[in-house]
């Protein structure tokens, strides 16, 4: 069963057309990245799974149940807009917030203290929301997002505003999470990220969906298309009529090739020109190589 | 159910237990009470104005009466005045009042009179405080009832006598009711307005902080986090009835110290003066019970409007812009509720007291002042219920889409255009 599944939906604004002809499948149980530039669409997007948005076409699964006031309370959400009561304990907003997703008091009070002391956030349980910085807050609202083990969880931009720390605390906790079955789809700019985590991408750009599906796939579909060389002496070998474009490193270059061409016609070139080659790889483009040949800019 | 108790305990907690709210629960009796403390001690504890005075009488036969009427003792048993002395038609009336004067200067004696020979001169008050007005009163009118006795005498006529021909007659109002009869000392009008304004301000005021209570989630961009929890409507209906537990329990404790208070400082002033006869604030049970009702449906009436009005809008500025919408109906109220205090039976106090938006205020008013028949009350009430409903579906419409919008305020005819939307 698909935890969402999306098909043919489109939304507009006052005319513009911020999401159009969307269709989107992610597969329970793993880990999906929405990724696109500014204003792609995928806040959106997302808006419209959580019932927040109504799509003007189409149809949003969640489950396999339309989506409804119901199949919103099956997910863990956390908005692009982060927002908690300013007034409140921190360890009080949690609970509550959990407490109304059905969890008993006293076991949201033991979870919110485990949660709260692996985000190293336990100091501060007794404080007001509105003492803590930003990016305390965005832990918070994190940890009331995941708390209460939801089967969905959607987090919309959830590094924003972390530390390379702490980011990664949240990258494990996402992956245990999928290893326990739950499905992740996360909105986010950083692409290395993505990489590590990702079981599947959807890249969407000025509302359409212009990529999706499994990432391994994706990047095995664009090929070992790009040669890292290590090298001493002639580098006239890179002008060679194979290499689309070259990227000049430290102790060498990143050459990428063209369309059907044969690394192994380059490795002679330069073998020929009397350079003297200390490393030749072959390797999938990065995440952000494809971004930025799909979207046209990063 | 649950969920709406989470949201009304946090809601009703939240706000107790602010300060703000702690001392302005405390502050209101503590500031009332101590006003009330203060003017009592005040007048418990004013200084003894028993003041010593010499009549200087240049007319002759008058010092007399005028020291008769000066001494008659007050109502509570004390005196404003002593005489000292009387001077009747000086020889030397000018040693006699350097004599005075020193007097004075020593603290030997606090005024003296001058009454001169010629009654059309002003008579003259010679006091080291010529600011206590106080006593301007008494004295003028002791020297008029001795100067009037006096020429009336000359007339062959006793004062005696005119004050009891021209005594004049006094107009009692007796109020009629199924309970019995009670003499009317603008009691009736008092409790009225009393309870008129009661019900227009608290109505206003608990409506405008439902109304910031519903904001709080937009401007603090909460909403987005509990709507993936809650449904609107059990946020809708727990913000209200949160907020409803805040306002009472505060209400509440007014009353009661309010009630403790008056039933103390009723015995506090018996005590004092028991003489007075204070008017008795004799206040039905009925009239109690129906206000009760009528305040809880006019709350639930404002409080669901003024909930959709906070939820249409993303900040303070804007609500107060379109908060008219809500407060037009209770204002028109105090404009009007004059129609019903002048006749409460007449078609247009009826009409007006059945309308769904004037009743919470306006049938109390009519009960006040006279038992309107039942049937009139219960039909009034069932409309207010009806409306109620109407009000909740309309709001809870409103809400579902209004809290998770941003931006624009929305004007009234995008606001009908939502009660469309399913």
């Amino acid at each position: 069963m698909d935890a969402i599944s999306l098909e043919n939906v489109t939304k507009s604004y006052d005319g513009v057309d911020a999401v159009r002809h969307v269709n989107l499948r992610v597969r329970q149980g793993t880990i999906l990245g929405l990724l696109g530039p500014n204003g792609a669409g995928k806040t959106s997007t997302i808006r419209m799974v959580m019932n927040i948005l109504v799509p003007d076409e189409g149809s949003i699964r969640v489950f396999d149940r339309p989506v409804s006031d119901e199949t919103r309370q099956s997910i863990g959400y956390l908005p692009e807009d982060r927002g908690l009561y300013p007034r409140m304990q921190v360890r009080s907003v949690i609970v509550f917030l959990a407490a109304l997703r059905g969890m008993p008091e006293a076991e949201a009070d033991r979870r919110a203290r485990q949660w709260l002391d692996r985000l190293e956030l336990g100091d501060w349980a007794q404080k007001k929301v509105e003492e803590l910085s930003k990016g305390m807050q965005q832990k918070v609202q994190f940890i009331s997002a995941v708390l209460h083990q939801p089967p969905l969880v959607i987090l919309d931009e959830p590094f924003s505003g972390l530390d390379p720390v702490n980011a990664a605390t949240v990258q494990d906790i996402m992956l245990e999470m999928r290893d326990q079955g739950s499905t992740v789809v996360l909105s986010t700019h950083r692409m290395e990220q993505v990489e590590k985590m990702c079981d599947s991408i959807c890249l969407i750009d000025k509302g359409r969906n212009v990529l999706d599906g499994d990432l391994r796939a994706i990047k095995q579909s664009y090929g070992k298309n790009t040669v890292q060389i290590e090298f001493t002496g002639s580098d006239s070998f890179l002008s060679h009529p194979a290499v689309a474009s070259v990227n000049r490193l430290g102790l060498g270059a990143e050459a990428k090739l063209k369309v059907g061409a044969d690394p192994q016609q380059l490795l002679r070139a330069a073998v020929e020109s009397g350079a003297e080659i200390t490393r030749f790889a072959l390797l999938e483009p990065s995440l952000n190589d494809i971004f930025i040949e799909k979207t046209g800019h990063a | 159910m649950r969920k709406v108790w989470l949201i009304v305990k946090r809601e009703y907690l939240t706000r107790v237990k602010t300060k703000a709210f702690v001392i302005s629960t405390l502050i209101v009796p503590v500031v009332g009470i101590g006003f009330v403390l203060l003017i009592a001690f005040l007048v418990s504890h004013a200084p003894q104005q028993n003041l010593r005075l010499v009549i200087v009488d240049e007319a002759g036969g008058l010092a007399a009466p005028v020291k008769q009427n000066l001494e008659a003792t007050l109502a509570n048993g004390k005196r404003e005045f002593t005489v000292t002395d009387t001077v009747d038609r000086p020889v030397s009336p000018d040693a006699v009042e350097l004599d005075l004067r020193n007097r004075i200067n020593a603290n030997a004696l606090d005024a003296y009179l001058v009454i001169s020979p010629e009654l059309a001169q002003p008579v003259e008050l010679h006091t080291k405080n010529p600011g206590n007005f106080t006593l301007l009163e008494p004295l003028t009118q002791a020297l008029n009832e001795a100067v009037i006795g006096a020429r009336l005498n000359a007339r062959g006529i006793h004062l005696a006598d005119v004050e009891e021909i021209s005594r004049g007659v006094n107009l009692r109002v007796i109020k009629v009711s199924q309970s019995g009869e009670s003499v009317e000392k603008g009691q009736t009008i008092a409790i009225a307005i009393t309870l008129v304004v009661l019900l227009y301000t608290s109505l206003l005021m608990y409506g405008i902080i439902t109304m910031r209570s519903v904001l709080e989630e937009k401007t603090t961009r909460t909403m987005e986090v509990l709507i993936s929890s809650v449904r609107p409507f059990q946020l809708l209906a727990g913000k209200i009835l949160g907020v409803a537990g805040a306002a009472f329990t505060q209400f509440f404790i007014w009353v009661i110290s309010l009630g403790l208070f008056a039933s103390y400082g009723a015995v506090m002033a018996a005590l004092l003066n028991p003489s007075s006869s204070f008017p008795s604030m004799h206040v039905p049970l009925s009239l109690v019970i129906w206000v009760v009702c009528f305040f809880l449906g006019g709350y639930f009436l404002y409080s669901t409007m003024f909930a959709a009005i906070g939820s249409a809008c993303s900040n303070e500025q804007d609500a107060h812009q379109l908060q008219w919408l809500a407060m037009t109906p209770l204002i028109f109220t105090m404009v009007i509720y004059s129609v019903i205090l002048n006749d409460p039976t007449s078609t247009a106090s009826v009409v007006l007291s059945e309308i769904p938006f004037f009743a919470p205020v306006l049938m109390p008013l009519r009960i006040s002042l006279q038992m309107p028949p039942v049937p009139q009350i219960i039909l009034s009430l069932v409309l207010l219920l009806g409306t109620i409903l109407g009000t909740i579906w309309a709001s809870a419409k409103v809400y579902r889409i209004g809290v998770l919008m941003y931006g624009k305020r929305p004007t009234l005819p995008e606001l009908l255009r939502w009660l469309r939307y399913s």
